[in-house]
């Protein structure tokens, strides 16, 4: 079976410092994988290379068997890789619907003349953002403008707006960052329930433990931009070294 | 499914909204108004010619025109985020388009197409090289053209300084109609066109890719948006309303000179969206008010432009939505 993402010896320098060392990753389709490791470990900056904001200095990518560095940016969403960023990059100018709706952008009519007539097409892509927003509870608030709402609400928006572009790998940089437990329980949940529904492959980077050990099957931990443990999450917890590099460290 | 988040907000009901425009959030409300609203605009606008003396309705023929030009520069400036200061080029170029097209005995029905062919060249021709960079360095492109189009009509277009005088469109003897009132509603008939289209594009993928990218080009990338492509072709079709305004100004005036186009009517364009009200549709026809009849640059019109700034950062359509909000919260 072709793995979902493949990663090899990817190597990220930033001048003298080496943020991701040669560091090598599969996660087959459907797994639901956490990324954990301290703050600098090289987490996000493994993300921004899957999702071609940064060029690795080495390494390959292969995305369901295609190779990811290859494409620019705008196509990788067209590959099926979705993402969310640690500080929610919902567009403040827009509503929270028109926030999903954006999400679901590769599949509606961009150019002039086309977007002028595509009626059609706009109420098909609400009706998706609409089932979208109903999965997260953030129905009622559609309307509102993206300004102006709670971290927690923000952070929900930007997961939904990656859901909507239908993808087959989401990764989710630390969605429970900033939520309450109650919260951080109510979003774990949520992804459980969306990848029993859809088989979604997804690779999370998590601080917060609970939700981590809670929601993923198999655990990677980074440290210093080096992998120092892979494994079913009930291994990962008990290893030495993790407990050194983050468990112990909070 | 997980609980409702504690937002603070009742959902779904009808809260104040105080941010218009570029932070406002459902723009599908691009026209706030009742469609009966609309429809008695509409009805309005159509008696205009037949209520009106003749100088007067010239004026008002040209702050449709302006409408038309400023819904362009407004998908570009309050959509996109980008500063142009060359929609007075293609707003010229068009107008002499549609006078060169004229004078060599065209039919107008012909010149207005045109105007828009020649605009959408040229605003690609400028926009794709320029907004690979950023918003700045359309800006400095944008006025390159700016400066540059004036002294290229003199030198190369018939009339040369002088300017060039055209015959305008007749009205259709069946019609009984004066010739004025009959290029007030072919002016009106494109306005409206242009307004509609212009509507449901900010409303559609092409419109909500623009605010994605102006917010945060990163994140809108990732979600297959591809930048410079989408500002480009926004660019481009934003040019082909300053070329079609341009047509329409020479269907009113009947006269275009290479003085009417330089620079300072790109900027006095610029200065109306932002008075009117950047990302809204009635903050185009507001700023086409202001743009008609904005006294002649100096130093009146100077200190009215930072008066109207100061006390509507948003523009007059801010501050017409924000009013009910304001008085609302005086009463006790």
């Amino acid at each position: 079976m072709v793995p979902m993402l493949e990663i090899g010896r990817l190597t990220v320098r930033f001048g003298g410092v080496t943020a991701l060392d040669a560091v090598g990753l599969v996660v087959g389709p459907g797994e639901v994988v956490g990324l954990i490791g301290p703050n600098g470990a090289g987490k996000s900056t493994l993300f921004d290379c899957v999702t071609r904001r940064r060029d690795p200095d080495d390494g390959v990518i292969r995305f369901a068997g295609q190779d990811v560095l290859a494409r620019p940016p705008h196509l990788v969403a067209g590959t099926g890789i979705a993402r969310t960023f640690q500080h929610p990059a919902v567009f403040p100018g827009l509503s929270v619907r028109e926030n999903v709706m954006t999400g679901a952008h590769r599949f509606g009519a961009a150019g002039f003349w086309r977007a002028a007539f595509a009626r059609d097409g706009e109420r098909r892509l609400r009706a998706h953002a609409d089932r979208v927003l109903d999965l997260f509870g953030l129905l009622g608030l559609g309307d509102h403008p993206a300004a102006g709402l709670p971290h927690g609400v923000l952070k929900r928006v930007e997961i939904a707006r990656a859901v909507a572009a239908e993808p087959r790998l989401l990764l989710l940089d630390e969605p429970a960052g900033g939520l309450g437990p109650e919260e951080a329980l109510a979003l774990s949940g949520l992804i459980r329930d969306l990848h029993r529904a859809t088989g979604l492959t997804v690779v999370v980077v998590e601080h917060h433990m609970e939700f981590v050990l809670g929601l993923c099957g198999r655990i990677v931990c980074l440290d210093l931009g080096q992998k120092i443990a892979d494994g079913p999450t009930h291994v990962v917890r008990r290893d030495p070294a993790v407990i050194a590099a983050c468990l112990g460290a909070r | 499914m997980s609980a409702r988040p504690a937002t603070g907000l009742r959902a779904g009901t009808g809260h104040r909204r105080p941010a218009v425009g570029q932070y406002a959030g459902d723009r599908r409300r691009a026209w706030p108004y009742p469609r009966t609203t609309l429809g008695a605009a509409a009805a309005g606008a159509v008696a205009v010619p037949f209520l009106v003396p003749p100088y007067p309705l010239h004026q008002v023929t040209l702050v449709l025109v302006y409408v038309v030009a400023l819904l362009g520069l407004d998908l570009v400036t309050g959509h996109g985020g980008l500063i142009s200061l060359g929609h007075g080029a293609f707003f010229g170029v068009g107008a002499y388009t549609a006078a060169i097209l004229l004078s060599s005995g065209a039919p107008y029905p012909v010149t207005l197409p045109a105007a828009g062919l020649v605009a959408y060249g040229l605003g690609h021709a400028f926009g794709r090289p320029a907004v690979r960079l950023s918003g700045l360095y359309l800006a400095v492109v944008t006025f390159a053209v700016a400066v540059a189009v004036p002294p290229l009509i003199r030198r190369l277009a018939p009339g040369g300084a002088m300017g060039l005088p055209v015959r305008t469109p007749g009205a259709p003897s069946f019609t009984g109609l004066d010739d004025d009132q009959w290029v007030y509603l072919l002016v009106l008939a494109v306005a409206a066109a242009a307004f509609t289209l212009m509507r449901s594009v900010i409303r559609s993928s092409l419109g909500r890719a623009l605010v994605a990218l102006r917010a945060d080009a990163g994140a809108a990338e990732l979600l297959g948006i591809h930048p410079s492509a989408t500002r480009a072709h926004a660019f481009a079709w934003s040019a082909v309303y300053a070329g079609l305004a341009g047509c329409l100004f020479t269907w009113t005036t009947g006269f275009v000179a290479p003085e009417s186009f330089t620079v300072t009517l790109s900027i006095t364009l610029l200065a109306g969206i932002v008075i009117g009200g950047l990302g809204t549709v009635s903050g185009a026809v507001i700023g086409a008010v202001v743009v008609t009849f904005l006294p002649a640059p100096g130093l009146v019109s100077g200190l009215a432009l930072v008066l109207v700034l100061a006390v509507a950062p948003h523009g007059v359509t801010g501050l017409v939505r924000r009013a009910p909000a304001f008085l609302g919260r005086r009463r006790p």
